[in-house]
């Protein structure tokens, strides 16, 4: 217990003055490559679905409401704010924000929602699908998620639609 | 005749009064310092009076072993200390200064020791029984050396009034008083193990992570237990202003009250000062450090009865 | 009247106790920041004790685990009333990244009414600091669920009959 030393402890921290900083009162300044939440811009979207594929919790869902409308769904409860949507979309209609104030006392609020709208082939006038199901099976991004009750749907049902592509052969579905 | 009573009775009150409106304050100014040494901005010095006020607002949980052991213990605790706090002359002279003699301090001063073993002896958690376990050995090394300054100043006044005792007896009469020095340099010492501070709480908020004895209070019993803890903040120190430094020759009424927490104020920031800077001591580094105190403290005793 | 004011003194001292229920730590040590001289937040009045009955806050941190469910559960209903749960990082909020693994129940909203959400991966200091103002009323909420809508237009349909540049007929 030497005197001396807590002396000169206490002088250099005395001289170090107040380091607090005064944050909710003035704004922080954030480090360059921060990622933040994603921002999901509609206008840019042309609902390919690759950020559901590659979201590691899960969190984005995408549901075809009818041939032409698709809705995407970005939940934010479990986002890990990994970037990788923002990485893979083709379009960049995602960007990972600097905005880290995300605090709530309702979870649904961190939630954004797009419809877009998927316009339909001028000869034949449907979506663009793939011919067969097994090519739509190894198509990246066609889903049939539960918008309603915000869960993934793990089935390959999901992959099919609900009416079937060809007349003359009747598909069993489970 | 009814006027000096009127006196009299206001004198005890504005004694006790002050002493425990002011007790959360003084611990506001121990965390407010701490933070200053720590450079940070800390909690503002109102912070206690709001922790309290919170307190009684919660919901009053009884659990653990007895709860009829768990009340009594926290309103013994409460009453012993505000007992103390009438026998202690703070600036004035204390209210009930007939009531009882030197040894009814030293035995009130255990006391309020033993009312914190009870309330952790009620919780009968394992972390509340190696509280109270240690509190006990360090109570074993603490409360002689109290006595020990007392009976040195007792020694010296040749009495065993409080109102002789605690007025700078330890520096009575003949010669230098080698043992009213060393006694000032043991308490001192000590200072921080009586007020329950860093380096010395080992029993309390030691196992820092579940505040020991008192890790089944909540609410008001909880409220309670802090704001006795303060109490002894101030106790402890008008007990060491008044046997060793009291200094009042020659000065008159008001100026000599605010000296007197002036000086109170001192010896807060003293503590709060080592605590801030110093890490927690384990029981048996303490209890070491405590025997080689008080064989020094006997020795000063027989010098004291040796007169010097 | 003393409840009045003991009421409006909740605010003035939050007593926080922290709960790790299966975390990867990383929101502990960000929780620890806050605690240091460069966010401090014991400016606040708040300050963190080692049981929960001396808490008015519960700061859940990791998902809510099938070990450590029933735990967390004890831990809440030993915490007197009134009482508030923040729920920290993306673990706690909904589960994480880690939702459908083998041990992992869900969010911690599925065993305790959670109060604020704090997400993030781990939340910044700041964050959490922001989210005990908003707690507190001293900042306004910053978010509010976003739905937004591609215009629908018409598309014209190609019919063999129309004349096309270049071809014949």
């Amino acid at each position: 217990m030497s005197v001396m030393s807590k002396i000169k402890e206490t002088i250099i921290c005395l001289k170090a003055g107040r380091v607090t900083m005064p944050y909710p009162a003035q704004p922080q300044p954030v480090p360059p490559a921060f990622r933040g939440r994603p921002i999901f811009d509609a206008t840019k979207c042309i609902g390919c679905g690759g950020c559901a594929s590659n979201c590691p919790a899960r969190e984005i869902l995408v549901l075809d409401l009818c041939q032409e409308i698709r809705i995407i769904k970005y939940l934010g409860r479990r986002c890990a704010y990994c970037g990788r949507c923002a990485d893979v979309c083709p379009e960049k209609a995602i960007t990972m924000s600097k905005e880290f104030e995300n605090a709530t006392n309702s979870i649904g609020d961190i939630g954004q929602r797009l419809e877009l709208f998927m316009s339909t082939c001028q000869r034949c006038g449907r979506c663009f699908t793939e011919k067969t199901p097994l090519e739509q099976l190894k198509m990246k991004g066609y889903r049939f998620d539960d918008i309603q009750n915000d869960r993934w749907i793990f089935r390959s049902r999901g992959y099919l639609g609900d009416e079937p592509f060809t007349s003359d052969i009747k598909i069993e579905m489970d | 005749m009814n006027d000096s009573v009127i006196i009299t009775i206001s004198i005890g009150l504005a004694n006790i009064v002050m002493a425990l409106l002011l007790a959360p304050f003084c611990q506001g100014v121990m965390r407010k310092v701490t933070a200053i040494i720590q450079s940070r901005k800390g909690p503002p010095l109102w912070q206690p009076y709001y922790d309290l006020l919170k307190l009684l607002g919660k919901e009053d949980i009884e659990s653990g072993d007895s709860p009829v052991m768990q009340r009594a213990a926290v309103y013994m605790s409460l009453a012993t200390v505000l007992t103390i706090a009438c026998l202690i002359p703070m600036g004035l002279s204390a209210p009930m200064n007939s009531a009882g003699d030197v040894m009814l301090l030293i035995y009130l001063l255990t006391f309020s020791g033993i009312c914190t073993l009870l309330g952790g002896l009620a919780a009968g958690s394992t972390y509340s029984l190696i509280g109270i376990s240690r509190q006990m050995m360090i109570m074993i090394m603490l409360e002689p050396l109290f006595t020990v300054a007392i009976i040195v100043g007792a020694v010296h006044a040749q009495s065993f009034r409080l109102d002789t005792v605690l007025d700078g007896s330890v520096y009575m009469n003949r010669g230098f008083p080698w043992s009213g020095v060393i006694m000032l340099v043991i308490m001192l010492l000590s200072f921080q193990a009586f007020v329950e501070r860093v380096p010395f709480d080992i029993s309390e908020a030691e196992t820092e992570l579940m505040e020991g004895p008192l890790i089944e209070y909540s609410g008001p019993k909880l409220a309670v237990f802090k704001y006795a803890s303060m109490v002894k903040l101030i106790i402890y120190s008008a007990l060491l202003i008044d046997i060793f430094f009291p200094w009042h020759g020659g000065i008159s009424m008001p100026l000599q009250w605010m000296l007197f927490w002036l000086k109170i104020f001192c010896l807060v920031l003293l503590a709060a000062l080592v605590a801030a800077t110093h890490a927690r001591y384990r029981i048996d580094q303490a209890v070491r450090f405590f025997a080689l105190l008080l064989a020094v403290g006997l020795a000063a005793v027989v010098l004291a009865g040796f007169g010097y | 009247m003393l409840k009045n004011l003991c009421k409006k003194m909740f605010g003035r001292s939050l007593w926080v106790y922290h709960a790790n229920s299966g975390g990867c730590n990383g929101c502990d040590i960000e929780v620890l920041n806050v605690l240091t001289p460069y966010y401090d937040v014991e400016r606040f009045g708040i300050k963190l004790v080692g049981s929960p009955r001396h808490a008015d806050v519960m700061l859940c941190q990791g998902p809510a685990m099938r070990s450590t469910a029933t735990a967390l559960l004890r831990a809440y209903e030993a915490m007197p009333s009134p009482k508030l749960v923040f729920a920290i990082g993306s673990c706690a909020c909904g589960g994480g990244i880690w939702h459908d693994t083998y041990s992992v129940i869900g969010p911690v909203e599925k065993i305790l009414p959670v109060s604020y959400y704090i997400p993030g991966c781990p939340p910044r200091p700041e964050a959490i600091i922001y989210g005990v103002a908003v707690a507190l009323g001293l900042a306004e909420k910053k978010i509010a669920p976003v739905s937004s809508k591609q215009p629908e237009y018409e598309i014209p349909m190609y019919h063999p009959g129309d004349p096309v540049k270049g071809s014949k007929g």
